[in-house]
């Protein structure tokens, strides 16, 4: 055998890769991640440099493609890996371009709790009554600050559907201060919308 | 006074003075509700925010013991509102000045006359409005707010109120600034060709990433944080450097815009108006704590054609110029050119068609009008259009594209995106209804 010259190895197959992104196809540089993914899984004070490459795409987006952009942050909201930071990031991406479509998505997000002021961030920017119902389904599941907070929403929204609500709310003894200040502001702001 | 408010302290002083003079005469007043020193006369004062911004208030607001009274003052963190309290009571040789680290409890105490706001501009349309709600009338720093619709919100509640309600743009009350726009109003310069502000760079570098850090003992941060969205305490993205990160502040945009492009404004008539477009790229980090612009530069255009031009100079300060068919007219806070020395003296002219209000001092027109119940020189109602002019300008940049306004709905025509940015929702519970 002749040491100094093994037979060659066989070649290895080559794996194909397919990158998120078309301009990688001609890159030979191997798949780079896509930042609509990476967004949700941003973190405070780490490289948020994709986030950034997010909100350049979704400012630069036409109208006729704003619902393309809104598709891929709903997708990057129903990221499991998202974090609290990426939530807060894909929201402020939805309050520029969401429209009632997002809804379905950010109502349960609402009346959680933990994301509730994201969803808020996103929602009170969606027009139409899609997001008044949501706002007006919450009111039962939140309690305290996030509670008012809620409200506010509601009145900033002028949602007069909510007034029964609100004025029960007002009164209501059982609710904190906070609440109850918080509906008589938002009534008062209501008072002063359409009909 | 068509207050829907209970009567203030002043008010019910100056209302039972009046009645006591006429039912009881001529009964000895007491020596307190005399002259130069009744308390009528005496307006108290909250201050609400205790850093570098309150320090150029506290000569104004102490050297006039006998007619100013700075009563309590309010801070998040509470190593500089005890310093404030220190600083207030040594002037005053007591120890009355009461601390507060919210500023409702401040702004609900029935003895106060007046507030100073001197927070981060994400906090000062709610502590404005929650004190005029309160029956206080309100010196609110510049920027007057973050955002568009929290401007308006203020104004409509300073009317509805009828609280007066002066912004901290003090250029209003240099004489200097007075007689450029003035002069410009008069078309001084012939016919305007376009005004160009210069205004400071923005940020100071402080890395890519940073880290998360522990909470001072003396801060709370929850409150500092407030209406804006939630993020993790940082060093250096707190007292001061707050207005280079977007949830607080528009950065040098409209922290010296509010000065330079309002003297704009003032030269050009549209103090109840504004532009009617404007185009902006400026340059942003994509990375680090600060988020805001680096390199400032855009344009708003009035329909008269004028255009305002707002950029980044790296090296010296804010300017505004003035350029005409006669040549043009440069003013800072600290020095006045023209291009012609004719102009100047020519500025000075008197009985000038067009005159503008002239105060010489922005404590002293405020605490008149406190008391006349006039509208200041910087009335919140102009200084939600001089906000407004700067809201346009980060607007205009963040978008990259070429929008158009209508100053009399205050909305962007025909662009979605745009009027969903002139306002954002607060982290509850606070909000603007």
């Amino acid at each position: 055998m002749n040491v100094e010259n093994p037979p060659a190895a066989p070649a290895a197959k080559i794996k194909k890769v397919v990158s998120a992104n078309p301009a990688d196809r001609y890159s030979g540089a191997g798949q780079t991640p896509d930042p609509w993914d990476q967004c949700a899984r941003l973190e405070y004070g780490a490289d948020r440099s994709f986030a950034w490459s997010v909100r350049e795409q979704v400012i630069a987006t036409p109208p006729e493609g704003r619902a393309r952009a809104e598709e891929k942050l709903l997708k990057a909201l129903a990221d499991a890996a998202r974090t609290d930071a990426g939530l807060a990031f894909i929201c402020q991406m939805l309050a520029m371009v969401a429209s009632a479509k997002s809804v379905p998505a950010l109502a349960p997000l609402l009346r959680d709790a933990k994301t509730a002021d994201s969803a808020r961030y996103a929602l009170e920017r969606i027009a139409g009554p899609e997001a008044d119902a949501a706002f007006r389904d919450a009111l039962g599941t939140l309690t305290g600050t996030l509670k008012a907070g809620l409200i506010g929403s509601i009145g900033v929204r002028g949602d007069i559907a909510a007034k029964s609500a609100l004025a029960a709310l007002k009164d209501a003894a059982t609710e904190p201060a906070v609440v109850r200040e918080a509906a008589t502001h938002a009534l008062a702001r209501l008072s002063t919308s359409k009909s | 006074m068509n207050s829907p408010l209970p009567l203030t302290r002043r008010q019910f002083l100056q209302h039972s003075a009046v009645v006591t003079a006429v039912a009881a005469a001529p009964l000895i007043l007491p020596s307190g509700l005399r002259g130069q020193n009744a308390p009528s006369k005496k307006i108290t004062v909250g201050i609400v925010g205790c850093g570098n911004i309150a320090d150029g208030h506290y000569g104004p607001l102490l050297g006039s013991p006998e007619s100013i009274r700075v009563l309590a003052v309010c801070d998040v963190d509470r190593t500089r509102r005890d310093s404030a309290a220190a600083r207030v009571n040594k002037e005053y040789g007591n120890t009355d000045c009461k601390t507060y680290g919210d500023f409702r409890e401040l702004n609900r105490r029935t003895d106060i006359d007046v507030v100073f706001i001197c927070t981060p501009d994400h906090w000062h349309a709610l502590i404005a409005i929650d004190a005029m709600r309160n029956g206080k009338d309100v010196y609110v720093e510049k920027p007057l707010t973050l955002t568009i619709a929290e401007g308006r919100a203020l104004v409509d509640t300073a009317r509805k109120y009828n609280r007066v309600a002066q912004h901290g743009t003090q250029h209003r009350s240099m004489k200097r600034f007075h007689d450029v726009a003035e002069f410009v109003r008069n078309d001084g310069l012939g016919k305007l060709e376009r005004i160009d502000c210069f205004i400071p760079p923005n940020n100071r570098h402080c890395g890519a990433t940073w880290q998360p850090e522990a909470v001072p003992a003396n801060l709370d941060w929850e409150m500092w944080l407030g209406p804006a969205p939630w993020r993790p305490y940082n060093s250096k993205g707190c007292h001061y450097n707050f207005r280079f990160i977007s949830e607080s502040a528009y950065g040098q945009v409209t922290n010296w815009g509010a000065h330079y492009l309002d003297i704009g404004q003032w030269a050009l008539g549209m103090d109840d108006s504004g532009p009617v477009s404007v185009e902006g790229h400026g340059e942003f980090p994509s990375s680090g704590l600060f988020t805001n612009c680096t390199n400032v530069n855009f344009t708003v255009r009035y329909a008269n054609g004028v255009p305002m031009h707002c950029r980044t100079r790296f090296e010296g300060g804010g300017t505004a110029r003035f350029v005409g068919e006669r040549g043009w007219l440069d003013i800072a806070r600290d020095k006045m050119s023209a291009s012609d020395n004719n102009l100047l003296r020519e500025m000075q002219a008197p009985n000038k068609k067009v005159q503008l209000e002239l105060s010489n001092n922005h404590h002293d027109n405020f605490f008149a009008c406190v008391r006349s119940r006039k509208r200041p020189i910087a009335d919140v109602g102009l200084g939600h259009r001089t906000t407004t002019v700067c809201n346009l300008g980060q607007i205009g940049m963040v978008l990259g594209r070429k929008l158009h306004w209508d100053p009399v709905k205050e909305e962007f025509i025909k662009d979605d995106v745009a009027n969903r940015l002139r306002t954002r929702a607060m982290r509850s519970p606070w909000s603007l209804a």
